[in-house]
Protein backbone atom coordinates (compact mmCIF):
# COMPACT_ATOMS: atom_id res chain seq x y z
CA UNK A 1 0.00 0.00 0.00
CA UNK A 2 0.90 3.29 1.04
CA UNK A 3 5.09 3.49 0.47
CA UNK A 4 5.87 7.30 1.15
CA UNK A 5 9.30 8.09 1.37
CA UNK A 6 9.57 9.40 5.14
CA UNK A 7 13.70 9.73 4.58
CA UNK A 8 15.34 12.18 7.15
CA UNK A 9 18.73 12.04 8.10
CA UNK A 10 18.17 12.90 11.72
CA UNK A 11 20.48 13.58 14.81
CA UNK A 12 18.85 12.14 18.04
CA UNK A 13 19.51 10.29 20.95
CA UNK A 14 21.99 7.23 20.11
CA UNK A 15 20.78 3.62 21.02
CA UNK A 16 22.76 0.63 21.59
CA UNK A 17 24.54 -0.57 18.64
CA UNK A 18 23.13 -3.95 16.35
CA UNK A 19 25.58 -6.79 17.36
CA UNK A 20 27.71 -6.56 15.10
CA UNK A 21 31.68 -9.09 14.52
CA UNK A 22 33.32 -5.15 14.57
CA UNK A 23 33.40 -2.18 16.32
CA UNK A 24 30.22 -0.22 14.76
CA UNK A 25 31.23 2.68 14.78
CA UNK A 26 34.64 2.19 12.09
CA UNK A 27 31.88 2.12 9.63
CA UNK A 28 28.75 3.31 10.36
CA UNK A 29 28.00 6.34 11.86
CA UNK A 30 26.10 7.04 15.18
CA UNK A 31 25.66 10.72 14.49
CA UNK A 32 24.02 9.99 11.49
CA UNK A 33 20.83 8.30 11.77
CA UNK A 34 18.21 7.45 9.09
CA UNK A 35 14.78 6.82 9.34
CA UNK A 36 12.84 5.55 6.27
CA UNK A 37 9.84 3.72 5.73
CA UNK A 38 9.47 0.73 2.58
CA UNK A 39 9.04 -2.07 1.31
CA UNK A 40 11.43 -5.07 2.22
CA UNK A 41 12.72 -6.24 -1.11
CA UNK A 42 15.37 -9.08 -0.47
CA UNK A 43 17.06 -10.79 2.57
CA UNK A 44 20.77 -12.10 3.05
CA UNK A 45 20.45 -14.33 6.20
CA UNK A 46 24.03 -14.80 6.06
CA UNK A 47 27.06 -14.42 8.25
CA UNK A 48 28.43 -12.25 9.55
CA UNK A 49 25.42 -10.34 9.67
CA UNK A 50 21.84 -10.51 8.11
CA UNK A 51 20.92 -7.94 5.74
CA UNK A 52 18.08 -6.16 3.94
CA UNK A 53 16.78 -4.56 1.60
CA UNK A 54 13.91 -2.26 1.84
CA UNK A 55 12.67 0.23 -1.06
CA UNK A 56 11.86 3.95 -0.60
CA UNK A 57 9.98 5.93 -2.66
CA UNK A 58 10.24 9.71 -2.68
CA UNK A 59 7.40 12.04 -3.24
CA UNK A 60 8.02 12.32 -6.90
CA UNK A 61 7.36 8.22 -6.58
CA UNK A 62 11.15 7.63 -7.43
CA UNK A 63 12.59 4.81 -5.50
CA UNK A 64 15.65 4.34 -3.66
CA UNK A 65 17.02 0.76 -2.57
CA UNK A 66 18.70 0.75 1.01
CA UNK A 67 20.79 -2.05 2.48
CA UNK A 68 20.40 -2.73 6.37
CA UNK A 69 22.59 -4.65 8.57
CA UNK A 70 21.17 -6.71 12.19
CA UNK A 71 22.83 -9.81 13.86
CA UNK A 72 24.49 -12.45 12.85
CA UNK A 73 21.82 -15.61 11.61
CA UNK A 74 22.72 -17.87 14.74
CA UNK A 75 22.19 -14.96 17.50
CA UNK A 76 18.47 -14.40 15.72
CA UNK A 77 17.86 -17.57 15.45
CA UNK A 78 18.35 -18.56 19.04
CA UNK A 79 15.89 -15.69 20.15
CA UNK A 80 13.90 -17.62 17.84
CA UNK A 81 14.17 -15.16 15.37
CA UNK A 82 14.01 -16.61 11.76
CA UNK A 83 14.31 -15.75 8.02
CA UNK A 84 10.05 -15.83 7.73
CA UNK A 85 9.64 -12.53 10.20
CA UNK A 86 11.24 -11.31 7.04
CA UNK A 87 8.32 -11.17 4.79
CA UNK A 88 9.08 -9.85 1.04
CA UNK A 89 6.91 -6.93 0.32
CA UNK A 90 6.73 -6.05 4.17
CA UNK A 91 5.92 -2.35 5.05
CA UNK A 92 8.81 -2.10 7.28
CA UNK A 93 9.73 0.98 9.02
CA UNK A 94 13.31 1.16 9.82
CA UNK A 95 16.25 3.69 12.27
CA UNK A 96 20.04 3.01 12.16
CA UNK A 97 23.21 4.31 11.55
CA UNK A 98 23.93 5.40 7.85
CA UNK A 99 27.63 3.88 6.40
CA UNK A 100 30.26 6.41 6.84
CA UNK A 101 30.84 6.51 3.05
CA UNK A 102 28.07 7.89 2.44
CA UNK A 103 25.87 4.95 0.49
CA UNK A 104 22.34 3.93 1.35
CA UNK A 105 23.12 1.49 3.53
CA UNK A 106 22.93 1.53 7.43
CA UNK A 107 23.39 -0.44 10.58
CA UNK A 108 19.46 -1.23 11.68
CA UNK A 109 18.48 -0.56 14.99
CA UNK A 110 14.73 -0.51 15.44
CA UNK A 111 12.62 -2.16 12.81
CA UNK A 112 9.20 -2.36 13.21
CA UNK A 113 6.48 -3.56 10.86
CA UNK A 114 3.33 -0.87 9.48
CA UNK A 115 1.61 -2.14 12.91
CA UNK A 116 4.52 -0.87 14.87
CA UNK A 117 5.44 -4.42 16.04
CA UNK A 118 8.89 -4.74 16.32
CA UNK A 119 10.18 -6.89 13.77
CA UNK A 120 12.94 -8.15 16.00
CA UNK A 121 11.80 -8.52 19.42
CA UNK A 122 14.85 -7.65 21.23
CA UNK A 123 18.24 -6.57 20.90
CA UNK A 124 21.49 -8.27 21.99
CA UNK A 125 23.96 -5.49 22.01
CA UNK A 126 27.59 -5.99 22.88
CA UNK A 127 27.33 -4.51 27.04
CA UNK B 1 -2.07 -36.50 60.96
CA UNK B 2 0.48 -34.32 62.18
CA UNK B 3 2.78 -37.20 61.64
CA UNK B 4 2.15 -37.90 58.17
CA UNK B 5 1.70 -34.07 57.37
CA UNK B 6 5.78 -33.66 58.41
CA UNK B 7 6.52 -37.65 57.13
CA UNK B 8 5.46 -36.66 53.68
CA UNK B 9 7.17 -33.09 54.19
CA UNK B 10 10.31 -34.78 54.53
CA UNK B 11 10.02 -36.99 52.18
CA UNK B 12 9.50 -34.43 49.68
CA UNK B 13 12.27 -32.44 50.82
CA UNK B 14 14.50 -35.75 51.16
CA UNK B 15 13.31 -35.81 47.41
CA UNK B 16 13.88 -32.34 46.18
CA UNK B 17 17.43 -32.40 47.76
CA UNK B 18 18.29 -35.35 45.95
CA UNK B 19 17.52 -34.36 42.56
CA UNK B 20 18.76 -30.95 43.35
CA UNK B 21 21.86 -33.37 44.15
CA UNK B 22 21.26 -35.05 40.57
CA UNK B 23 21.38 -32.29 39.21
CA UNK B 24 24.07 -30.30 40.03
CA UNK B 25 26.47 -33.88 39.80
CA UNK B 26 29.30 -33.27 37.04
CA UNK B 27 28.50 -35.73 33.98
CA UNK B 28 31.51 -37.60 33.86
CA UNK B 29 33.35 -39.26 31.09
CA UNK B 30 33.83 -43.48 30.75
CA UNK B 31 37.28 -42.66 32.47
CA UNK B 32 36.05 -40.67 35.19
CA UNK B 33 36.87 -37.42 33.96
CA UNK B 34 34.56 -34.80 34.12
CA UNK B 35 32.68 -34.22 30.81
CA UNK B 36 32.48 -30.88 29.70
CA UNK B 37 30.69 -31.56 26.27
CA UNK B 38 27.69 -29.49 25.14
CA UNK B 39 27.12 -26.13 23.73
CA UNK B 40 27.26 -22.89 26.21
CA UNK B 41 26.98 -19.16 26.26
CA UNK B 42 29.58 -16.75 25.38
CA UNK B 43 32.08 -16.34 28.51
CA UNK B 44 30.83 -13.58 31.04
CA UNK B 45 33.56 -11.79 33.29
CA UNK B 46 32.54 -12.61 36.52
CA UNK B 47 32.20 -9.51 38.65
CA UNK B 48 32.48 -7.69 35.65
CA UNK B 49 33.99 -4.18 36.12
CA UNK B 50 34.35 -1.43 33.56
CA UNK B 51 32.00 -0.83 30.51
CA UNK B 52 31.73 -3.57 28.29
CA UNK B 53 33.14 -5.71 31.23
CA UNK B 54 31.61 -9.14 30.42
CA UNK B 55 33.96 -9.87 27.20
CA UNK B 56 37.29 -7.73 27.72
CA UNK B 57 40.01 -8.01 30.04
CA UNK B 58 39.29 -5.40 32.59
CA UNK B 59 42.22 -2.95 32.95
CA UNK B 60 41.66 -2.78 37.05
CA UNK B 61 42.27 -6.40 36.94
CA UNK B 62 45.52 -6.49 34.50
CA UNK B 63 49.15 -6.59 36.09
CA UNK B 64 51.18 -3.28 36.10
CA UNK B 65 53.00 -2.50 32.48
CA UNK B 66 56.38 -2.83 32.19
CA UNK B 67 58.39 0.37 31.40
CA UNK B 68 57.69 1.81 27.80
CA UNK B 69 55.14 -0.93 27.57
CA UNK B 70 52.21 0.83 26.90
CA UNK B 71 52.68 1.18 23.14
CA UNK B 72 53.01 -2.71 23.15
CA UNK B 73 49.40 -3.50 24.62
CA UNK B 74 47.51 -0.53 22.99
CA UNK B 75 48.18 0.58 19.23
CA UNK B 76 46.50 3.89 17.52
CA UNK B 77 44.42 2.86 14.90
CA UNK B 78 46.03 3.67 11.64
CA UNK B 79 43.38 3.76 9.06
CA UNK B 80 44.16 0.24 7.55
CA UNK B 81 41.10 -1.81 8.78
CA UNK B 82 43.37 -5.40 8.48
CA UNK B 83 45.16 -3.17 11.41
CA UNK B 84 42.20 -1.14 13.32
CA UNK B 85 39.85 -4.03 12.90
CA UNK B 86 41.65 -7.59 11.84
CA UNK B 87 37.70 -9.56 12.61
CA UNK B 88 35.94 -7.23 10.57
CA UNK B 89 37.75 -8.06 7.43
CA UNK B 90 37.04 -11.49 8.23
CA UNK B 91 40.75 -12.30 9.36
CA UNK B 92 41.31 -14.32 12.21
CA UNK B 93 39.95 -13.57 15.76
CA UNK B 94 42.97 -15.59 17.35
CA UNK B 95 43.10 -16.40 20.96
CA UNK B 96 41.70 -14.92 23.39
CA UNK B 97 39.53 -13.00 21.99
CA UNK B 98 37.99 -15.42 19.52
CA UNK B 99 36.85 -17.19 22.63
CA UNK B 100 35.46 -14.01 24.13
CA UNK B 101 32.38 -13.13 22.04
CA UNK B 102 28.49 -13.30 21.95
CA UNK B 103 28.44 -15.88 20.12
CA UNK B 104 28.26 -19.76 21.78
CA UNK B 105 30.76 -21.81 21.90
CA UNK B 106 30.93 -26.01 21.60
CA UNK B 107 32.52 -28.39 23.42
CA UNK B 108 33.51 -31.98 21.90
CA UNK B 109 35.99 -34.24 24.23
CA UNK B 110 36.95 -37.99 24.41
CA UNK B 111 39.59 -39.62 26.35
CA UNK B 112 42.85 -38.12 24.60
CA UNK B 113 41.67 -34.99 23.17
CA UNK B 114 39.25 -31.83 24.19
CA UNK B 115 37.88 -29.44 21.30
CA UNK B 116 36.61 -25.71 21.91
CA UNK B 117 34.29 -24.81 18.99
CA UNK B 118 33.71 -20.98 19.08
CA UNK B 119 30.62 -20.30 16.77
CA UNK B 120 32.42 -17.28 15.56
CA UNK B 121 34.49 -18.30 12.71
CA UNK B 122 34.29 -21.66 13.33
CA UNK B 123 38.06 -21.83 14.93
CA UNK B 124 38.15 -25.21 16.75
CA UNK B 125 41.09 -25.36 18.98
CA UNK B 126 42.19 -28.81 19.11
CA UNK B 127 43.68 -29.40 22.78
CA UNK B 128 45.40 -33.14 23.52
CA UNK B 129 44.78 -34.06 27.20
CA UNK B 130 47.04 -37.09 26.84
CA UNK B 131 50.09 -35.69 28.86
CA UNK B 132 51.80 -34.82 25.45
CA UNK B 133 54.17 -31.83 25.15
CA UNK B 134 54.05 -28.57 23.18
CA UNK B 135 55.11 -29.23 20.03
CA UNK B 136 58.28 -28.34 18.48
CA UNK B 137 59.00 -26.63 15.77
CA UNK B 138 55.88 -24.54 14.87
CA UNK B 139 55.71 -20.62 13.18
CA UNK B 140 53.82 -18.89 15.91
CA UNK B 141 50.00 -18.70 15.08
CA UNK B 142 46.67 -16.62 15.99
CA UNK B 143 45.41 -19.23 18.29
CA UNK B 144 49.09 -20.77 19.92
CA UNK B 145 49.37 -24.47 20.16
CA UNK B 146 47.83 -25.59 22.90
CA UNK B 147 48.26 -29.12 25.54
CA UNK B 148 45.74 -29.73 28.99
CA UNK B 149 46.29 -31.35 31.43
CA UNK B 150 43.75 -33.03 34.40
CA UNK B 151 44.31 -31.36 38.20
CA UNK B 152 41.83 -33.13 39.56
CA UNK B 153 38.48 -32.40 38.41
CA UNK B 154 39.89 -29.03 36.84
CA UNK B 155 41.17 -29.58 33.01
CA UNK B 156 44.18 -27.04 32.63
CA UNK B 157 45.44 -25.64 29.13
CA UNK B 158 48.42 -24.48 28.88
CA UNK B 159 49.26 -21.96 25.20
CA UNK B 160 52.36 -20.84 23.18
CA UNK B 161 53.52 -19.56 20.35
CA UNK B 162 51.30 -17.00 19.10
CA UNK B 163 51.73 -14.64 16.77
CA UNK B 164 51.20 -10.78 17.56
CA UNK B 165 47.85 -9.80 17.44
CA UNK B 166 44.49 -8.29 19.04
CA UNK B 167 43.73 -9.75 22.82
CA UNK B 168 40.43 -8.91 23.12
CA UNK B 169 37.52 -6.55 21.76
CA UNK B 170 38.74 -3.60 23.87
CA UNK B 171 38.17 -1.66 20.53
CA UNK B 172 34.51 -1.27 21.25
CA UNK B 173 34.85 0.81 24.37
CA UNK B 174 37.79 3.22 22.61
CA UNK B 175 37.46 4.16 18.86
CA UNK B 176 40.91 5.30 18.90
CA UNK B 177 42.92 2.46 19.82
CA UNK B 178 43.44 -1.63 19.81
CA UNK B 179 44.64 -3.87 22.49
CA UNK B 180 47.20 -6.24 21.40
CA UNK B 181 49.27 -9.25 22.78
CA UNK B 182 52.89 -9.87 22.46
CA UNK B 183 54.28 -13.11 21.15
CA UNK B 184 55.65 -13.81 24.13
CA UNK B 185 51.74 -14.43 25.14
CA UNK B 186 51.64 -17.54 27.59
CA UNK B 187 48.31 -18.37 28.58
CA UNK B 188 46.95 -20.92 30.89
CA UNK B 189 43.07 -21.79 31.15
CA UNK B 190 41.39 -23.60 33.55
CA UNK B 191 37.94 -24.76 33.25
CA UNK B 192 35.90 -26.46 36.28
CA UNK B 193 32.21 -27.61 35.87
CA UNK B 194 29.70 -26.54 38.60
CA UNK B 195 26.46 -28.36 37.34
CA UNK B 196 25.33 -25.95 34.22
CA UNK B 197 28.10 -23.51 34.49
CA UNK B 198 31.61 -23.47 33.28
CA UNK B 199 33.72 -21.75 34.92
CA UNK B 200 36.66 -20.36 32.85
CA UNK B 201 39.85 -18.46 34.58
CA UNK B 202 42.29 -17.63 32.23
CA UNK B 203 45.68 -16.26 33.32
CA UNK B 204 47.56 -14.11 31.08
CA UNK B 205 51.39 -14.38 30.87
CA UNK B 206 52.63 -11.94 28.55
CA UNK B 207 56.33 -10.75 29.88
CA UNK B 208 56.93 -8.38 27.25
CA UNK B 209 53.97 -6.06 28.39
CA UNK B 210 53.17 -7.22 31.76
CA UNK B 211 55.30 -7.14 35.06
CA UNK B 212 54.05 -10.46 35.87
CA UNK B 213 51.02 -12.56 35.10
CA UNK B 214 46.68 -11.65 35.91
CA UNK B 215 44.09 -13.56 35.83
CA UNK B 216 40.40 -13.07 35.04
CA UNK B 217 37.56 -15.59 35.60
CA UNK B 218 34.72 -15.95 33.42
CA UNK B 219 31.75 -17.68 33.40
CA UNK B 220 29.58 -19.96 30.56
CA UNK B 221 26.28 -21.40 30.85
CA UNK B 222 25.76 -24.63 29.38
CA UNK B 223 22.41 -24.57 27.61
CA UNK B 224 21.02 -28.10 26.55
CA UNK B 225 18.14 -25.65 24.40
CA UNK B 226 20.38 -24.80 22.19
CA UNK B 227 21.02 -28.98 21.55
CA UNK B 228 18.51 -29.02 18.23
CA UNK B 229 19.67 -26.01 16.39
CA UNK B 230 23.70 -26.62 17.37
CA UNK B 231 26.25 -24.56 16.12
CA UNK B 232 25.98 -23.06 12.60
CA UNK B 233 28.39 -22.43 9.52
CA UNK B 234 30.15 -19.39 10.42
CA UNK B 235 31.20 -18.15 6.84
CA UNK B 236 32.66 -14.85 7.46
CA UNK B 237 33.21 -14.11 3.99
CA UNK B 238 30.15 -14.61 2.77
CA UNK B 239 28.41 -11.64 3.07
CA UNK B 240 30.89 -9.07 4.69
CA UNK B 241 29.47 -5.95 3.19
CA UNK B 242 30.87 -2.30 4.84
CA UNK B 243 33.68 -4.18 5.76
CA UNK B 244 36.22 -1.75 7.20
CA UNK B 245 33.60 1.09 6.13
CA UNK B 246 32.66 0.68 2.52
CA UNK B 247 30.04 -0.74 1.58
CA UNK B 248 29.22 -2.32 -1.87
CA UNK B 249 26.10 -0.65 -3.52
CA UNK B 250 23.12 -2.50 -2.46
CA UNK B 251 22.24 -4.67 -5.75
CA UNK B 252 18.46 -5.39 -4.88
CA UNK B 253 16.61 -3.77 -7.84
Amino acid sequence: MTRNLLASIVLTAVVMPAFAHHSETAEFNPDKLVKLTGTLVRVEWLNPHVWFYVDVKDDKGNVTTWGFSNAPPGSLMRRGITKDVLKIGSVVNVEGARARDGSNNASSRSVTFADGRNVFTATEAPK
Amino acid sequence: MNRVFWNVLGAALACAAMATAAAQETPRMPDGKPDFSGIYTQPATVNATGPRGNLIFNADKMAPLKPGAEGLLYEARNGDPRHDEPRAMCLPAGFPDGMLYILPIQIVQNPQTLVIIPELQRAARIIPTDGRPHRDGLEPTYYGDSVGRWEGDTLVIDSVNFKRWILDDYHYTDPTKTRWHSDALNTTERLKRDGDKLLYQITIDDPKIFTKPFSQDFVLTLRRDWEQLGLLEYVCEENNRCAGGHCRAPDAK
